[in-house]
């Protein structure tokens, strides 16, 4: 939304503060300030100037002028008469008429944000006459796209010499506003309703101006016009006012006007005087208009009418709009009917066939209220984000139809004659009244406003605020303070002033206007107050507190990262969503993936069930970026259908810690993978332990692993995960040397066992005896069984000991493995003498 | 198997050249007879790879999972340690969840995949209304929801912990966790990122002790003084909503006058408490999230937030 300040000033006085603050305490007070565009330059050396002479030239569509600019341009060279000889293309020009003139060397205004704006000089034209400048159409100075003409100012306005810029407050300053955090301030979305807000800011009492709280229908036949309005449901649309004016046709006024100048300012193209006038009246009040032809409607309509239907549009009913495009309802769109044909998707745009236009005599204005929910999902479905359906998204309030209909008729009333009126409300009006107590206000602010400040600050913006003690105890009152928040009918029932009394007011009754659709609760008036006065003046404090206790969670994942990336691997993040030829590429079932429907790509399609199949992924790529070597791991959510869903009704999710290791030059990781594993799990104090994968022993969503070259981990007798190498096909696919390894735990289980590992390793006071030894075994017999036997032994002997593997041998053809320790053991009681070692080591070798 | 895949090979082909005979079936059978074959011809040619992979993963031996290294491979070693590396943004993250905790916040991770109630229902966000589009959801087939804010949790935190209020304790707590935008992405945005939400509710908290808990977070964040500001905002889950900004530290090359938003926050509303079981008469409270990812590019001067999830090692050894 953009606001010209200059339109600003005009509801609230601006004269004791800097644009600079300004802008710093609208964005502090009320809505984040995105931009501000400086326009005060932006008609320099423009002036508004009167044809003198006017003469035409044979067989062109030239015209050779002579202006009087007063003699304000400089440097520039003129006739004896003190006059300037410019050419004019344009068919309006003529003898006595002010135009705009723009002087050689300015820049044509409506090119000033192009990458190169276009300069206008001194030209010589047909060979022989001197063009100095060039008198401008409408849409050179940026308004509009009318480029036949020029630009015709009215003697009302201006006179000969004046530079453009101070006509119609056009040096002006505009605030590009983010819309999103108004998103429930419907009022603001108006000149005036912004306006409030900044007075309310700067310490001034804001006075709505008096048409806008003009609630009657006088000066207005409201008994013998010939329409009738039926609203079919309240919901959708509450109130429906039509005005009824006669004229001569919507054509464009022969001058220039103000409105039309505003309307550029604040982004919207001008049109027509009757669309402008609608369009000027929605930038000032957030209320959107729309102008029927009268006659149009009452030959759509047929017999019986003429008579307005709102009502919920029919699947698949057809309307043409406005801009030519044929559209099909839908079951939420509302549409305005005449007699129930489809004239207007209301909120969104008129319909072709009610279109007014130059011949148009008669016309219904509209000027109504619609369920936001409805036009919100209209704007999804067919793709319409104009300025009035912005406003009405947010829900303008029912209250003001009639006074800006009004304003409209008042505005236009030298051109058009007032038929009548009709207003349809479902409801009628009725003030929230809501109720709070100054202590309240203070202790969640954690100010010290006093009642008159509280009060003073509320009554600025439009407010009616009573002062007493109605709510015993101040704050916390207990049920009745909650359901405080009472309904009025407008505008009879006023809570009256109490008089003003020695002792300050505890508690306050606040009557919401009706531009205050937000205002329900006692916290939405709190917010008001310290909004208002700026949160920035609220003093900051801490309370009080110590240290709180740690999650298991994060401290395990916080050691894990610690650990891996201690011992060389990497820690990465990769997307929860996942393309679901991956899935199926690894083995995956997709039907076992959670899905989303409204996937930016493909690619991200599939909640993960795994993150090993993610990681596979990155492996491959830093492979083929040039890292030959490496381990990567990360910690994050997993989700699966068969999973469930926990007590709360949402899919149990899984906490996993992924790692994979790759190796161009290795036939097989998966010792390595071990390592890291096993490494991990001493350091995390956890004992593990691997068994075999039997047979297909793995489920689908770890379908990946080759079930013969990977392992269960086991915790006591938990399964937590799987430790293995990639099978063949699927490191095929992912483009994956065979023998990349991998693991994928649940940390949850984890979290339980950390430290749980006893360290009792307690050592001998007798010197240990180190010796190497080599065993051989049948291949087949698991290194397990071997190692366990070399420890049963020496622990039957009573010793302590330690033993190291170095390296396991099988020659080629051979059908034995060569398995070397390296073994430290020692005496608990005594010095192991020569002879001791010697037949210790004769048991080890048998 | 080689006579297998040849008999598939051969199905493949008869199957082939029956789509020929698609013209001689009647114009309004066409479809059927058309999606009829596709279904058959997908049933081959699955059982055609699966058979592949079958011929592929057959010459696997076994290996002994209880071995510490691999046959004539030598002994398994870790990495250097050189080369390892944590992920910037989880470690900036453990720190966050860090000065939390010394400041009285416990700490809980958010879901990834949540529903309709937690992400708008239990956070005052009326049916249908124009406040959840802003927020750009991803769904599933179920109407689930991967959160676009760690505000999904609040319910759940206050839940747990009211009743520590009885006790006349504060609930404190902040939730870090990933959350996701349906939005597209380039140097500036991401649909993956990760925020931290605060929840905070006593008896006699104010907007003024919010304003003071943040700031003193950021100030031990950064490692010096800094200068607040506010700006009015609108979430529909607090009642007033303010967006916090910071001056920019020093550190981050800020310079006076320079500020960074950095969170949305506010006075939680009473329909929110009142949602969880809390009595708003009696408690009020404050809630604040904010993206992470934003801090850890300023603190290392990052300026492509694709780098995060792009799991490159070229990026992520640099940390």
């Amino acid at each position: 939304m953009l606001i010209a300040l200059n339109w600003l000033k005009k509801y609230v006085d601006l004269s004791g503060v800097g644009t600079d603050e300004l802008i710093r305490l609208i964005g502090a007070r009320l809505v984040e300030v995105e931009g501000v565009v400086d326009q005060r330059k932006k008609y320099e050396n423009i002036f508004v100037v009167k044809v003198v002479s006017a003469e035409k030239i044979p067989d062109t569509h030239l015209t050779l002028c002579k202006i009087d600019d007063a003699g304000v341009a400089k440097k520039i060279s003129r006739g004896e008469d003190r006059l300037i000889q410019v050419m004019c293309g344009a068919p309006n020009v003529r003898a006595g008429m002010l135009a705009v003139w723009i002087a050689p060397g300015a820049v044509v205004p409506a090119s000033v944000n192009e990458d190169a704006p276009f300069v206008i000089g001194t030209r010589k034209m047909l060979g022989k006459y001197e063009s100095h400048g060039m008198l401008a159409g409408a849409d050179e100075l940026d308004f509009g796209n009318e480029h036949k003409t020029i630009a015709e100012i009215s003697p009302d306005d201006a006179k000969a010499g004046m530079p453009f810029g101070q006509l119609f407050g056009l040096e002006d300053i505009i605030l590009e506003i983010e819309n999103k955090s108004l998103t429930h301030r419907p009022d603001t979305f108006g000149i005036i309703g912004f306006a409030r807000e900044v007075a309310g800011i700067l310490g001034q009492k804001f006075e709505t101006p008096e048409w806008l709280m003009d609630f009657g229908e006088k000066d207005f036949a409201t008994e013998n016009v010939d329409l009738k309005i039926k609203l079919a449901d309240g919901d959708i649309c509450p109130r429906y006012t039509a005005l009824i004016m006669e004229g001569k046709g919507d054509k464009k006024g022969r001058y220039l006007g103000e409105i039309e100048t505003l309307l550029a300012r604040s982004g919207m193209r001008p049109v027509s005087p009757l669309v402008d006038m609608t369009n000027y009246l929605m930038l000032l009040t957030g209320q959107p208009l729309h102008a029927f032809d009268y006659d149009k409607l009452v030959a759509v309509g047929g017999r019986g009418g003429p008579e307005i239907i709102v009502r919920l549009a029919k699947q698949g009913e057809e309307l043409e709009l406005l801009d030519g495009k044929m559209i099909k309802l839908v079951s939420s769109d509302i549409v305005i009917t005449s007699s129930d044909r489809p004239i207007a998707l209301a909120g969104a745009m008129g319909g072709k066939n009610t279109e007014i236009d130059e011949n148009t005599r008669k016309i219904i204005v509209e000027s109504a209220t619609f369920s936001l929910y409805n036009l919100r999902k209209t704007q999804m479905v067919h793709g319409i984000f104009s300025e009035a359906i912005t406003r009405f998204t947010k829900g303008q309030p029912a209250g003001q139809t009639l006074p800006v209909v009004k304003e409209f008729a008042g505005l236009l009333a030298g051109d058009m004659r007032s038929l009548g009126l009709v207003d349809e409300w479902v409801d009628g009006q009725k003030n929230d009244v809501v109720k709070v107590a100054v202590e309240q206000v203070n202790g969640l602010l954690g100010t010290e406003y006093s009642s008159e400040l509280v009060m003073g600050t509320l009554e600025r913006v439009g407010f009616e605020v009573a002062g007493g003690d109605f709510l015993e105890n101040g704050a916390g009152a207990g049920p009745s303070l909650r359901a405080a928040a009472m309904s009025s009918s407008h505008p009879s029932l006023r809570i009256a002033k109490s008089p003003k009394s020695s002792s300050p007011a505890t508690s306050l009754a606040v009557t919401v206007p009706y531009w205050r659709t937000d205002i329900r609760i006692p916290e939405d008036i709190i917010e008001e107050v310290g909004r208002i006065n700026g949160y920035d003046n609220i003093l900051s404090r801490v309370p009080l507190h110590g240290t709180a206790a740690a999650n298991e969670l994060f401290v395990l994942k916080a050691r894990v990262r610690e650990v891996l990336a201690g011992a060389g691997a990497n820690e990465l993040l990769t997307y929860s969503f996942i393309h679901g030829d991956l899935m199926r590429k690894v083995g995956q079932d997709v039907k076992n993936s959670y899905r989303v429907v409204n996937s930016i790509s493909p690619d991200l399609q599939y909640v993960r069930q795994q993150i090993v199949p993610s990681l596979l992924v990155k492996a491959a790529e830093n492979l083929k970026d040039g890292f030959g070597e490496f381990g990567v791991f990360e910690m994050n959510q997993v989700f699966r259908r068969d999973l469930g869903m926990d007590e709360e009704d949402v899919p149990i999710l899984g906490n996993n810690l992924a790692f994979v290791y790759a190796a161009r030059e290795r036939k097989s990781c998966f010792y390595r993978a071990k390592k890291y594993l096993m490494y991990l799990a001493r350091r995390l104090g956890v004992e593990l332990r691997l068994e075999q994968v039997m047979g297909k022993g793995l489920p689908q969503y770890e379908a990946f692993y080759e079930p013969r070259r990977s392992a269960k981990v086991m915790v006591g007798d938990e399964w937590v995960g799987v430790i293995g190498e990639v099978k063949k096909s699927v490191a095929h696919e992912l483009k994956l040397p065979d023998g990349t390894a991998m693991f994928e735990v649940g940390m949850n289980t984890l979290i339980g066992k950390i430290d749980s590992l006893e360290k009792s390793f307690k050592t001998s006071q007798y010197p240990s005896v180190e010796r190497d030894i080599t065993v051989v075994a049948k291949s087949g017999v698991s290194y397990e069984k071997v190692e366990g036997r070399i420890a049963k032994l020496l622990g039957d002997q009573e010793l302590m000991y330690k033993i190291t593997p170095t390296a396991i041998y099988q020659a080629e053809n051979s059908d034995e493995q060569k398995v070397s320790f390296h073994l430290e053991f020692a005496d608990k009681q005594k010095t192991l003498a020569n002879e001791e070692i010697q037949r210790i080591m004769g048991l080890l070798e048998q | 198997m080689i006579t297998e895949m040849e008999r598939l090979k051969g199905e493949l082909k008869a199957l082939n050249a029956e789509y020929g005979k698609i013209k001689d079936v009647p114009a309004e059978k066409r479809g059927e007879f058309g999606r009829e074959l596709n279904v058959r011809k997908q049933e081959i040619l699955g059982k055609m790879a699966e058979l592949e992979s079958e011929v592929l993963n057959a010459e696997v031996e076994s290996l002994d999972v209880t071995a510490p290294m691999g046959v004539n491979e030598g002994i398994s070693e870790l990495l250097t340690a050189d080369n390892g590396s944590k992920h910037p943004l989880m470690v900036e993250m453990d720190r966050i969840i860090e000065i939390y905790r010394s400041m009285g916040f416990e700490a809980v991770e958010s879901r990834q995949l949540d529903d309709e109630f937690h992400m708008f229902d239990s956070l005052n966000f009326e049916k249908g209304h124009p406040a959840r589009d802003g927020y750009d959801t991803f769904r599933t087939e179920e109407g689930l929801i991967p959160p676009a804010h760690t505000s999904t949790m609040q319910y759940r935190v206050l839940k747990a912990n009211r009743h520590k209020l009885e006790k006349g304790e504060a609930i404190a707590t902040v939730v870090p966790g990933r959350v996701f935008r349906n939005e597209d992405v380039d140097a500036t945005h991401e649909h993956t990122f990760y925020q931290c939400e605060g929840v905070y509710v006593s008896e006699t908290c104010t907007l003024g002790d919010m304003l003071g808990i943040l700031r003193e977070f950021f100030e031990k964040y950064y490692g010096q003084k800094l200068d607040i500001r506010t700006q009015p905002g609108y979430f529909p889950f607090t009642e007033p909503s303010l967006e916090f900004l910071i001056e920019k530290p020093k550190t981050l090359g800020g310079k006076k006058g320079d500020y960074l938003e950095m969170l949305g926050c506010g006075m939680i509303h009473p329909n929110v408490l009142k949602i969880a079981g809390i009595d708003p008469e009696k408690y009020h409270g404050f809630a604040w999230g904010g993206g992470v990812d934003r801090l850890v590019m300023l603190k290392y001067g990052l300026d492509d937030v694709r780098n995060f999830e792009a799991g490159r090692l070229s990026f992520l050894r640099e940390f």
